[in-house]
């Protein structure tokens, strides 16, 4: 093979402002043309590992380095940042945060106008570049037009046209819903064919990538390079599950059934596998299993809409009559895509927004006419980014701030505070600024002060985004706990596994219509639904379909208990 | 504004076509000829021309009503507000009294009244080239506008960022502050003291600041990643190439602004009044 | 880094570029008292861009969201005098950020760089406002003691909010990113 084009030996880089190494030894060589996941839950390095390939470090990034970095053969200190982006083009996780331009067009050619390239040239090279990414029609679109997955292909755009060597990927499917996802995921793929360029795609959702066709996966943990394979030799490995990532659901399914794994059985491929009589066999004696955990039982609703409708302009309806409930203590997932008006929907909850027709119900009660405060009282909305809603600096602070809010005694408010923080498991943290908390804990604590107030039912608006399988587990684990004990969940999100894991029921929203509702693996394994509302089916649906051992429907029910089953054991 | 956060309409006009970096020359001799003089009888034909453009531009009403009544509100507050605490400044600009009526604590005069409406004419005058500057005037144009007219690429490209961002912040800040209301914060009247709601503002400020923050590192490193300020200049995508119209419109205002200054230079323009003889 | 003054890093840029959004759009929101005179909360972004990036950020910053808060609330009209008025006042805002041990992004002050903030704050908007005031005068022809009333009226008021909410937003972000040594877990 010829020389790496990116080169690391024994590399660690420290931050100026922390105290320990953010990257130890790293040892990793690319080779041009080659398609990389690197791979690693939060806090692993993936992205500092990016920031160091990209030049940020040392350019942006001050700190220490150790050992060496070769581009192309040269030290990026030989370099400038302007050089390394000549060689190493990067698309980053905010599409909103590197869509710079005020049209379409002129973001593509942001790169090109600060080259001083004369206009007339840069227009066929900037149509061109839309061309490939499917967006030319597009070109004199404002960004506010946009969805996340078309902002994010215009990005790609305007890196495809700076015809880099290299295209760096940093979380690509962080903010993008399943069906925008899996395009993004065919597009880079598309363009790796095409122009054989070398690709690094950096992120922790390692089923969705594994999509399409990888050469190698590089898993990182705690600042280390821990194994580097093709992907059938991680899959059949347990490196994934050990380091916190998540295995495809099919291979857990797989594992849990006692399917012994070699990488000769190309694990990769779901196609292949569920050829082989094995694999069925092993299945079918997996799902006579009795499992004696019982579905919980209905209860009656706390929240309901009853056909309500809502447009913001009294002309176009974005919700269409959508009737959907929650019970008391139940987890309710609302599914659909970006634009099917689930965020109108839970404002339409909050009070935020007022439905143009039909009924919010609270314990049965109408409550159209509260106001955003008095249904804070009952309702707690929790949002996406902790960020935006902190405002305090230390914890006890921020969670007793609603209950001082609504003039509640100190003393109380006293009481009320440590009951919560023990309940979130945030007491021992009480004194703490919240700037010294992880993201996770920080979500706990937006968690913990809303529960303060004590809701009925809460909202929360994407609870797990931004947040690696470890702590995600962790995170939906507190809610399981928190809904035992009597509180309503529902949960707005686009995440499949989220809902087929933790949610009771679920409903899917599409284009302001609820198109399915009902028990979670039953929606969730309802094809025709999924389809239109361009979610996606998990492959637990698809490795039941292709095997033919089970329904679908009950096939994931029984993979949803196992799991239960083993974490209970744990 | 619209949900991209433009005031933009889509048209075909002279102005439409007309060059950003022409108009903003336009705009910016217009503002400089309106300062110079304090005469009504410039200022009602420089407004009815000013509105004559603006019919020309063909521009829908409906957009435009909202900055008219905005107008209108501000002129009859001002002009409030000065009768109410100079009365008499009028008398003081041309030398002449004539009582209208007794305030008891000083007298309203006809000067004034005609004073008033002279500082209303002007600032009428100046609102028919603003809004065809900002209805006319696509946002992407904007920044290489102000650069041609020698402003530095970064601090057009400032401008650009202030109007991309915009309407970002904007839904943030909806959230932000919906989220709090929903935890029992009150921003409006009744919703607790003065004081209060004004503590309410600075826990809304934060978490906006504080994303604000994160926004600008990613930001920056988007815009250095892909090349931004190596050079000591840089092209614009979008900049579009001057036309005879706006090499025309160029010489008209240079032509105006010379003959205003001579005018103004031998003391005519100042404030006039037609009830006294000079 | 020392550079030309206009030769500014990327991070200036952007900086001066969102500081403007939000100045541009807070200033939307306002408790009108009398024309272009109101309680501006806006102000506070100001003191705290000014406070965390300096005089040049908080001059432009107040000069361009000045300019876009008038695009749309302006009635048609961009107030130039008070666009001034803003570029000055975020300049005086800024000059805190000259002393080398003030970084609001690692949470590091003393109480000195406090009053220096509120003081020169204060300052700022009393000539900044004492600016666009004369100018209104002598390019409007407004009336000068109509001028001083108003004046007056909005120098107190955004000084109220500078000190009130612009002061108290840095010291919170201050306080958010002290870094804190010996934290421990309690039970």
């Amino acid at each position: 093979m010829n020389q790496p084009i990116i080169s690391f030996r024994d590399f660690s880089f420290q931050y100026r402002s922390l105290s320990e190494p953010t990257l130890k030894g790293i040892n990793l060589d690319i080779y041009p043309g080659e398609k990389i996941l690197i791979a690693g839950p939060s806090g692993s390095g993936k992205s500092t590992l990016a920031h160091c390939i990209n030049g940020l470090i040392p350019f942006t990034y001050g700190g220490t380095i150790t050992g060496d970095y070769t581009l192309r053969g040269k030290r990026p200190a030989d370099l400038s940042i302007f050089e390394i982006s000549q060689t190493v083009g990067t698309i980053l996780q905010d599409q909103d945060g590197q869509f710079i331009g005020l049209s379409v067009g002129e973001d593509v050619a942001f790169a090109f106008e600060n080259e001083c390239m004369p206009q007339s040239e840069m227009r066929p090279l900037v149509e061109q570049a839309l061309q490939v990414v499917d967006m030319l029609p597009l070109i004199n679109q404002s960004p506010h037009d946009l969805s996340g997955g078309q902002k994010q292909r215009v990005s790609l755009a305007g890196v495809i046209s700076m015809d880099t060597e290299v295209l760096l990927f940093d979380e690509p499917l962080a903010n993008l819903d399943p069906a925008s996802g899996k395009k993004a995921i065919e597009l880079m793929e598309d363009i790796h064919q095409k122009s054989n360029k070398t690709m690094i795609i950096i992120e922790h959702r390692v089923e969705d990538v594994l999509e399409q066709p990888i050469d190698r996966i590089v898993v990182m943990a705690e600042g280390e390079i821990v194994a580097i394979g093709t992907p059938d030799e991680l899959l059949a490995s347990s490196m994934l599950q050990t380091h916190g990532l998540r295995e495809p659901l099919y291979v857990a399914a797989l594992k849990y059934a006692g399917v012994g794994l070699a990488k000769e059985d190309h694990p990769t491929s779901l196609e292949l596998l569920s050829e082989r009589s094995e694999v069925r066999e092993r299945l079918s004696i997996w799902l006579e299993k009795e499992l004696d955990i019982t579905a919980r039982s209905a209860s009656e609703p706390i929240l309901a809409l009853q056909d309500v409708k809502f447009s913001y302009d009294g002309e176009r309806d974005i919700i269409k009559g959508v009737s959907l409930h929650i019970g008391r203590g139940e987890r309710v997932a609302l599914l659909g895509n970006n634009g099917a008006g689930k965020s109108t929907l839970s404002h339409l909850f909050t009070g935020i927004a007022k439905p143009s027709s039909g009924d919010v119900l609270y314990g049965g009660e109408r409550i159209n006419d509260w106001s955003i405060r008095k249904r804070g009282e009952h309702i707690g909305y929790v949002m996406q980014n902790p960020n935006h809603m902190i405002t305090q600096q230390m914890i006890a602070d921020e969670v007793s701030l609603g209950l001082r809010m609504r003039g509640m005694a100190p003393d109380a408010v006293t009481a009320r505070v440590e009951e919560t923080l023990r309940t979130c498991g945030l007491y021992g943290y009480r004194n703490w600024p919240i700037s010294a908390l992880s993201y996770g804990q920080k979500k706990r604590v937006t968690i913990a002060s809303i529960l303060a107030l004590q809701p009925e039912i809460m909202i929360l608006d994407e609870p797990t985004a931004g947040q690696d399988y470890k702590h995600y587990t962790e995170f939906m684990d507190f809610i399981v706990s928190l809904s035992d004990q009597g509180t309503s969940f529902l949960f707005i999100t686009h995440d499949m596994h989220l809902a087929l894991e933790y949610t009771d029921r679920a409903a899917v929203l599409h284009d302001g219509h609820c198109i399915a509702q009902g028990p979670t693996s039953q929606v969730l394994t309802n094809i025709e639904a999924i389809a239109q509302a361009n979610l996606k089916e998990t492959s637990l649906g698809k490795l039941a379909r292709s095997t033919g051992v089970a329904q679908p429907e009950q096939f994931v029910r029984h993979f949803i208990q196992h799991e239960k089953k083993v974490k209970r054991d744990e | 504004m619209s949900k991209s956060g433009t005031l933009y309409i889509e048209g075909d006009s002279l102005f439409h076509r007309m060059d950003g970096a022409a108009k903003l020359f336009m705009f910016a001799v217009w503002t400089v000829f309106v300062f110079l003089f304090q005469d009504i009888r410039i200022f009602v034909p420089l407004f009815l021309f000013g509105i004559g453009l603006l019919i020309a531009a063909k521009l829908p009403y409906k957009r435009i009503r909202f900055f008219l009544w905005l107008m209108i509100v501000f002129n009859l507050m001002n002009c409030l507000l000065t009768l109410l605490i100079t009365p008499a400044y009028g008398s003081k600009v041309w030398g002449t009294t004539t009582v209208i009526l007794n305030l008891g604590y000083n007298v309203l005069t006809l000067e004034s009244v005609f004073y008033v409406l002279t500082l209303t004419l002007k600032y009428m005058s100046m609102m028919p080239i603003t809004l065809l500057f900002i209805f006319t005037t696509h946002p992407t144009r904007f920044a290489s506008s102000l650069n041609r007219i020698g402003v530095p690429y970064k601090i057009a490209f400032a401008f650009s960022i202030a109007f991309r961002y915009v309407p970002d912040l904007q839904t943030e800040f909806r959230n932000i502050s919906n989220a709090m209301q929903a935890r029992g914060m009150g921003f409006g009247k009744g919703e607790g003291s003065y004081r209060e709601r004004f503590k309410h503002f600075v826990s809304i400020a934060i978490p906006l600041v504080q994303s604000s923050l994160h926004r600008i590192e990613t930001v920056s490193n988007a815009m250095d990643l892909r090349g931004f300020g190596r050079h000591r200049r840089r092209t614009w995508f979008s900049a579009t190439a001057w036309q005879r119209a706006d090499y025309c419109i160029a010489v008209i205002c240079v032509i105006v602004m010379v003959v205003a200054i001579a005018v103004r230079m031998n003391g005519f323009g100042t404030f006039w009044y037609p009830f006294t003889s000079v | 880094m020392k550079q030309s003054v206009l030769n500014f890093s990327t991070k200036t840029v952007v900086a001066i570029g969102i500081g403007a959004a939000l100045y541009g759009l807070l200033g939307n929101i306002s408790i009108p008292l009398i024309a272009q005179t109101a309680l501006r909360p806006a102000i506070a972004i100001l003191t705290i861009f000014g406070a965390m990036f300096g005089p040049v950020v908080g001059l432009l910053s107040g000069f361009i969201g000045h300019i876009i808060t008038d695009l749309t609330w302006g009635g048609g009209q961009i107030w130039w005098t008070w666009v001034v008025g803003s570029a000055v006042t975020g300049l005086g805002m800024g000059l805190v950020s000259m002393s080398r041990s003030f970084n609001v992004n690692e949470g590091s002050s003393s109480t000195s760089h406090i009053v220096t903030l509120a003081v020169a704050g204060s300052l700022a908007l009393a000539v900044g406002f004492g600016v666009s005031s004369i100018l209104d005068v002598y390019l409007y022809g407004e009336a000068p003691d109509k001028m001083w009333a108003q004046y007056g009226f909005a120098t107190v008021s955004n000084v109220i909010v500078h000190l009130v909410l612009g002061v108290p937003a840095v010291l919170g972000l201050l306080k958010l990113n002290r870094r804190n040594s010996n934290l421990k877990v309690m039970k």
